[in-house]
């Protein structure tokens, strides 16, 4: 290819980025990228919009018939394989990829090579027009495809679907199983080909009554008998099987949903039970409990990133600071009692204040400064100061402290004026207080002002009441 | 070069000169790529050994366990699975419909008939979920609001040695990493100056069984996540104690010394078990300092001696060990493994199983009071019970006040509490007999799989490589039982 001198740098570039690109799709599970690469990646969104504007430029010009400028192809090809390797780049920052996410990649990735393949082609001047012209509407049609599937990566599958009815509602509290759970399920996942209007396979699903019916292989579902339920046998095939539903080209339901839906047939298929009729061992309530508990992580996606390194900075012997999971930028940290109190390394965890969720200062010699550092952590839900030299005064500093759920003050000299500030903290719902000089009264009125909350004020007359082992008789409930 | 653009008669025609340049751009751009592999060639090491990443897996319920273990297997029919029919049915015959060709231990399979026994103890419902238990457990009792018993358990082995390895690795057959290992390995220390895994044992007056050390040994993981056995008395952990005469500061040269040669022999050789080395010698002169902090019981209120009994003061106790094991949940021990010895009752089962239910019942109770006040219950998983369950029929001399009672697999009764697991419910349904599970059985690989849930890890992901393939604690098996957890 040194026959054209002139751009022979560039030839060798688009060589080279063409091999980087497909050693990386090929390699991608081994690959792990330095965080400089993982920056590049960033750029992707930026970076997608001038190979789109120039290979569409020069397919059109190419299907015209008219010669494409050398230039325009090389700057178009070299854009193509830049953007496709930024993508990769960012692609890797995800977890688990979507079939979404793989499609783009993988067309976003072949459109970068065609187009390469197409440069050199033009390069060394082979001139079979029936092949360039294909290679001209394989590059169009996948272009379309690869922006249309990022497209949708970026803002979600329905982005161009026609609008639909409103926002839906969460799940009630106490919810009815078939209207509020197993409807939904439903609604999500089936009625689209089985109602009034489309009837796929004689089956209405918008009602009991539909479902009992059935269709043209009998009825949907027999109450109490999960097994031979056509509903469940059929959720439960292979994807593959001509019968499985929702068929092959539809997301199919998740273990949870089938086991949601087995567990309420076998139960009788009602459509009046509500949650709190069923057994506590139930494991239809914990799945609709599970719906309905908000994920605790997904509270704390919006606090501040932090790297490793960070974490390691800060940590000591005596320090130990932990994500709450590996996937969340929610900070756990446990303070022991060294044999020489330093409060440095506390202090020093006022730069990750907003990121704390759980603090453990328990036992602790703790001075004015550590408690300033505590009043910062804002997200703070879980904090333990008990057996620590905290006074009333401390206390007022914990105000801005909302998120808090859990305190434990015991064995500290906190009294009535302290504990006062707890009135104003209404997601606190532990608070473990024997051994402080909090009087009845205080007591009385958090206990008024905030029903919600459970107070441990230890064992105390519990425990002068307890019974010698070997009495059994004064037990009996 | 010549010039060739008049004669481009064959395109692929290339010089030798611009093959290699091309083919060193290639092969460039193939080594940029395998640069963002990592460990590319360096493929004899483990990718997950020291620090696993991605953990832990999920935010978890429970920070650390306490195990309460009974070694020996108590009777769930003396003690949480009440079965008022084997009263109606004394004497009887077990039938063969019932016991399915159960395997028998040599203790009772050349017995000529398995006459069925009633508990010798009476039974009462206790608290808001109205939950039986016997009257050997009149503390334990009082809080069973607090407890959750699952009277579903099974296993398959039916004789001590394999079945509490069972318990403890995962497999019957020794050699594979205890659970406290697993979890050490997978989560770290939470306290950097004690060990992650510790155990306690104490020994009751009931028929016992052998303890041996491979329970809590780390297998094939790191020997750092080891349980380490903390004895009672003056020197709870062996070799740790300097030498009369030896002072702290002499002591610290002599680390410094021996740090600083062993770091030249790690820049020479990067072998990172002397790196392990050098930090485990740390961790002991740490623990020289932190462990007799954490045995003194000295300070503790007269009220707390008195909720776990007087016995507590007693080293070697029971009590003691499960006063100690609050002690060290307190101070970040992630694993607290206490076994208690002596349940094994094949005969004179009333008067030996009463003996060990006054060892262990006030004590226990006291542990989930003690917890609770301390709001630690809301992070710390408490677990009871033993290795199997025991038959339903009488072992030897058919004698209603003075029986015994044969290893039993297919049904027993463990209880749990706190870390996350839901209060007052009771688990697994037996038959009237309570030979076999009709509801909800939990296999130990399931109880595995559940105990890591709950400590924010998945049994699936949580992997070693060794010999050529991954283990893990629930092998191949294990599903999280999500009812047992809120």
């Amino acid at each position: 290819m040194a026959q054209n001198q002139k751009g022979g740098w560039a030839a060798y570039l688009v060589f080279g980025l063409a091999v980087f690109l497909a050693f990386c799709l090929v390699f991608e599970r081994q690959i792990v990228l330095p965080w400089i690469l993982a920056w590049m990646g960033h750029w992707h969104p930026l970076l997608l919009h001038f190979p789109i504007v120039l290979l569409l430029m020069a397919i059109f010009l190419g299907m015209w018939g008219k010669k494409v400028p050398p230039a325009l192809l090389t700057v178009a090809v070299l854009t193509a394989l830049i953007t496709a390797i930024s993508g990769f780049f960012l692609g890797k920052e995800v977890v688990a990829k979507g079939e979404l996410l793989l499609w783009h990649q993988w067309l976003g990735g072949g459109v970068a090579l065609l187009a390469a393949l197409w440069y050199w082609l033009e390069r060394i001047k082979i001139e079979i027009r029936i092949l360039s012209k294909a290679i001209m509407l394989l590059l169009a049609v996948g272009i379309g495809f690869a922006g249309h599937y990022g497209g949708m990566v970026t803002h979600g599958e329905d982005y161009l679907a026609l609008p639909a009815t409103g926002k839906r509602e969460s799940i009630p509290e106490n919810p009815l199983i078939y209207k509020d759970v197993v409807f939904r399920i439903l609604e999500d996942n089936c009625i689209k080909c089985h109602n009034a209007n489309k009837q796929k396979g004689g089956l209405v699903m918008t009602s009991l009554e539909g479902l009992l019916k059935g269709g043209e292989t009998g009825t949907a579902l027999i109450p109490g008998n999960p097994g031979k339920s056509e509903l469940i046998r059929r959720l439960l095939l292979p994807v593959a099987d001509e019968e499985h539903m929702p068929p092959e080209e539809n997301k199919p339901l998740e273990k949870d949903e089938i086991t949601l839906l087995e567990r309420w047939i076998a139960l009788g298929a009602s459509d009046t039970v509500r949650l709190n009729h069923l057994d506590i061992a139930e494991p239809l309530a914990t799945l609709v409990r599970g719906l309905m508990e908000p994920d605790r992580l997904e509270k704390w996606t919006t606090l501040p990133e932090l790297t490793d390194t960070t974490l390691l900075n800060l940590a000591t012997e005596y320090l130990t600071i932990r994500r709450v999971a590996s996937n969340t930028n929610a900070l756990s940290i446990n303070v022991y009692h060294p044999p020489e109190y330093d409060p440095k390394p506390v202090l020093a965890l006022e730069r990750v204040a907003a990121n704390i969720v759980e603090l453990d200062l328990s036992g602790l010699p703790l001075g004015q400064k550590e408690l300033d550092m505590v009043a910062a952590c804002t997200n703070l839900e879980w904090l333990e100061l008990d057996r620590t030299p905290v006074t009333d005064s401390d206390m007022a500093k914990l105000e801005n402290l909302s998120q808090l759920a859990l305190l434990k003050i015991y064995e500290t000299n906190i009294g009535d004026s302290g504990v006062a500030i707890l009135q104003k903290m209404q997601n606190l719902k532990y608070l473990y207080m024997h051994n402080t000089r909090v009087t009845e009264a205080a007591f009385e009125r958090l206990r008024r002002t905030n029903p919600k909350l459970s107070v441990n004020r230890g064992m105390g007359k519990d425990l002068l009441g307890y019974v010698p082992p070997g009495d059994s008789s004064q037990l009996e409930l | 070069m010549e010039n060739k653009q008049q004669a481009p008669d064959n395109p692929l025609k290339v010089n030798r000169r611009h093959f290699f340049s091309q083919l060193s751009v290639g092969i460039g751009s193939l080594a940029l790529g395998s640069l963002l592999i990592p460990d590319l060639f360096d493929r004899g090491k483990d990718p997950v050994r020291g620090n696993p990443i991605g953990i832990p897996h999920f935010a978890p319920r429970a920070k650390r366990i306490i195990y309460l273990f009974q070694a020996g297997a108590p009777s769930q029919l003396e003690s949480f699975d009440y079965k008022p029919s084997l009263l109606t049915r004394m004497g009887e015959d077990l039938p063969d419909s019932i016991r399915k060709g159960q395997r028998l231990t040599g203790m009772t399979s050349g017995q000529e008939s398995f006459p069925l026994m009633p508990p010798a103890i009476g039974f009462k419902q206790y608290g808001q979920s109205g939950a039986w238990v016997s009257d050997y457990f009149p503390h334990i009792a009082r809080i069973v609001d607090d407890i959750c018993i699952v009277k579903s358990m099974h296993t398959e082995a039916i004789n001590h040695d394999p079945a509490i390895t069972f318990f403890q690795t995962g497999s019957q057959v020794s050699g594979r990493p205890s659970m406290g290992s697993w979890l050490s390995y997978g989560l770290g220390n939470e306290n950097k100056n004690l060990p992650s895994f510790v155990v306690l044992t104490s020994r009751g007056e009931g028929n016992s069984q052998g303890l041996y050390s491979k329970l809590w040994s780390s297998g094939f993981l790191d020997s750092k996540h080891q349980g380490v056995l903390l004895r009672a008395g003056k020197n709870p952990v062996l070799y740790l104690n300097d030498p009369d005469g030896v002072s702290r500061s002499d002591k610290r040269h002599l680390l410094d010394q021996v740090s600083s040669l062993n770091k030249l022999h790690l820049a020479e050789t990067g072998d990172d078990e002397i790196e392990s080395r050098i930090a485990q010698y740390e961790m002991a002169y740490r623990m020289q300092m932190s462990v007799p902090d954490v045995m003194d019981i000295s300070r503790e209120p007269e009220a707390i001696i008195k909720l776990y009994g007087e016995d507590c003061q007693v080293p070697g106790t029971y009590a003691a060990n499960a006063l100690q094991a609050r002690r060290l949940a307190e101070n970040g021990v992630r694993f607290i493994q206490l076994y208690h010895q002596g349940w094994d009752q094949h005969g004179n089962l009333p008067n030996e199983m009463s003996a060990q239910a006054r060892d262990v019942d006030q004590a226990s109770a006291a542990l989930i009071i003690d917890l609770k006040q301390r709001g630690m219950l809301d992070d710390t998983l408490v677990i009871w019970g033993g290795e199997f369950g025991r038959t339903n029929y009488c072992q030897g001399k058919f004698d209603p006040a003075n029986y015994g009672r044969d290893h039993h697999p297919r049904a027993f009764s463990i209880w749990m509490a706190g870390g996350g697991v839901k209060p007052g419910l009771s688990y697994g349904l037996t038959d009237e007999f309570g030979y076999n599970i009709l509801e909800n059985p939990v296999h130990i690989n399931d109880f595995h799989a559940t105990l890591m849930y709950a400590m924010g890890l998945d049994h699936e992901r949580l992997t070693y490589k060794y010999q050529g393939r991954r283990f893990r604690l629930t092998d191949v098996a294990g599903n999280v039982i999500k009812e047992l957890l809120a």
